[in-house]
């Protein structure tokens, strides 16, 4: 039998369209992430499964890990919402660490360990991991470290430094003083909707941002400029302007 | 050419402007959903989770921990089943006709063609070349191994494919765009340079064109050694010294064939079954095709 561009057409249509929907009826064709994680034997969300993706609040919901911890142990500004920062979003706020090993970035893998030492459950890994200082402390103010662990973390642990120097720890939050501009303040509090109150036009947004007003204006303006892969200084100024 | 061979032409033509329609919808799509904007048409997967080397580059932690490397989703390991099933039946189509990037290089090529006429795609010496195309199972070889070592999509750090329809993301890297821009550079000189010497995922389809169930077959006895299927194959096999075609570079675009460039019915096809005998062409309509070629009345 002689096979033409008429059959290769219908084989790809048989064989690759077909094979999409048989497998979508079987469930077998999922080309979004699977949120919930999957179970250990022990009936617990598996660690393995956190991705960038996750955010501080389907952590909690998933793994039963407050978010609250999450943003005191790394440092995270204490008005970041956990419904809208993703674990992906610790690379664009801390500086990459020069180790032993090279380089480091404190980034989903380190909030794996950080769950596993807090929650107390496995999380095996070939990688050599280090932790904050700062979550270590956390850890061992909050009794989660055995005296082994606490030896080991200390002698793994590194300074937590930002990218952006003008990231706010959680100490000196309530010490903001930030930039005026035409009568009001654009902080690292200030939601979209407030800039919208503010008289700060959809267009104007769109010319310094780059991006659309999103749906969710609730969100901090800061939190969704770093999303975006922005500097929050450089956005904020040019609203200056 | 002729009216009936430029309609077959147009098949495989409309099947690569298809698929490159595709992406470049679920990558708009994409992008609008990033805006806040709702997707048009169909949904909006990220290109990871429809690019069947996904599966190839999570195999090792699908195998052994039964999960996904992070971005690459259960839709990367189906289409990779779907698509080793189509190359075990006719060997790399999924090159040949469906990969986006593979044509985006083809039409880049169509103006290297235009400019350097019958020297293009004949730049590079055999001595290079030869060995050059096997660099693309190194590349292979390391992609899945570091994957499988790192546990992370490496491959898109230089990946020109996800650089071109992800180019307005941040997630796109200066390597990728590198050799996104080096690629098609290159095909202006080189046709699918990309996919001869560096893709990984064509490496491996290459490797089922050694068992692939339909064969490429050229029938000796009524060859005219025109050598017009050389002159066709964008990869530059020897076509007119094999009886069977089993080169890891064929991408299965049938160009070469009795159905496009070959002026002899029945001469070069794929096929299940062995060609007919020369008295069997005889007896068939593939004589008048025979005399218009060698009168100059073919293709």
């Amino acid at each position: 039998m002689k096979i033409k561009s008429i059959h290769i057409l219908l084989a790809i249509i048989i064989v690759i369209g077909g094979g999409i929907l048989l497998a979508s009826e079987l469930d077998l064709y999922n080309t979004t992430r699977v949120k919930t994680p999957r179970k250990t034997a022990e009936g617990i969300a598996d660690v393995i499964d956190m991705r960038g993706s996750h955010s501080l609040e389907e952590i909690e919901k998933y793994y039963k890990l407050p978010a609250s911890s999450v943003i005191e142990a790394f440092g995270l500004r204490p008005d970041t919402d956990p419904n809208f920062f993703q674990l992906k979003d610790m690379k664009e706020i801390f500086t990459p660490v020069e180790l032993e090993e090279g380089e480091y970035i404190v980034e989903t893998d380190t909030v794996k360990v950080f769950t596993s030492l807090y929650l107390k459950i496995p999380y095996v890994s070939d990688e050599t991991f280090y932790l904050p200082e700062k979550t270590v402390n956390y850890l061992i103010e909050n009794d989660k470290l055995t005296g082994e662990e606490k030896e080991y973390w200390q002698g793994h642990a590194f300074k937590l430094e930002y990218l952006d120097s003008k990231y706010l720890t959680a100490s000196e939050f309530s010490k903001i003083v930030v930039e005026e501009a035409g009568g009001f303040k654009v902080t690292g509090r200030t939601t979209i909707q407030e800039l919208l109150d503010y008289g700060v036009t959809e267009e104007k947004f769109e010319e310094v941002t780059g991006f659309k007003i999103p749906d969710k204006k609730l969100v901090s303006f800061r939190d969704f400029v770093i999303d975006k892969g922005l500097e929050f200084g450089e956005v904020k100024d040019k609203f200056i302007e | 050419m002729s009216k009936k061979s430029k309609n077959k032409h147009l098949i495989r033509l409309a099947v690569q402007i298809f698929f490159l329609a595709l992406i470049i919808l679920i990558s708009v799509n994409h992008f609008r959903s990033e805006q806040g904007l709702a997707p048009l048409l169909i949904g909006n997967p990220s290109l990871h989770a429809v690019c069947p080397f996904g599966g190839v580059v999570t195999i090792y932690s699908y195998f052994t921990e039964g999960t996904f490397i992070p971005k690459i989703h259960q839709s990367s390991i189906t289409l990779m089943w779907l698509v080793i099933g189509l190359t075990l039946l006719f060997g790399p189509v999924f090159c040949g006709w469906i990969c986006p990037f593979g044509t985006v290089q083809e039409f880049v090529g169509k103006i290297g063609r235009k400019i350097f006429k019958k020297e293009y795609n004949n730049f590079i010496p055999s001595v290079i070349d030869k060995p050059l195309r096997y660099l693309r199972y190194v590349i292979l070889l390391l992609v899945v191994v570091n994957t499988a070592i790192s546990g992370k999509l490496l491959f898109s750090n230089f990946d020109p494919y996800f650089a071109l329809f992800n180019i307005w993301s941040s997630e796109v890297t200066r390597l990728s765009l590198l050799v996104l821009g080096l690629t098609l550079i290159g095909s202006l000189f080189v046709e699918r340079p990309w996919c001869k010497y560096l893709c990984p995922f064509g490496a491996l389809l290459g490797i089922f064109n050694l068992f692939r169930i339909v064969k490429l077959k050229r029938n000796e006895k009524t060859c005219i050694n025109c050598k017009k299927c050389d002159q066709a194959c964008p990869m530059n096999i020897d076509i007119s010294t094999s009886k069977t075609i089993t080169d890891h570079q064929c991408i299965s675009c049938l160009l070469c064939t009795d159905e496009m460039a070959c002026p002899v019915s029945n001469t070069l096809s794929f096929s299940l079954l062995e060609s007919k005998s020369p008295t069997e062409n005889s007896k068939n309509d593939s004589g008048v095709k025979v005399r218009e070629s060698i009168s100059g009345g073919g293709k």
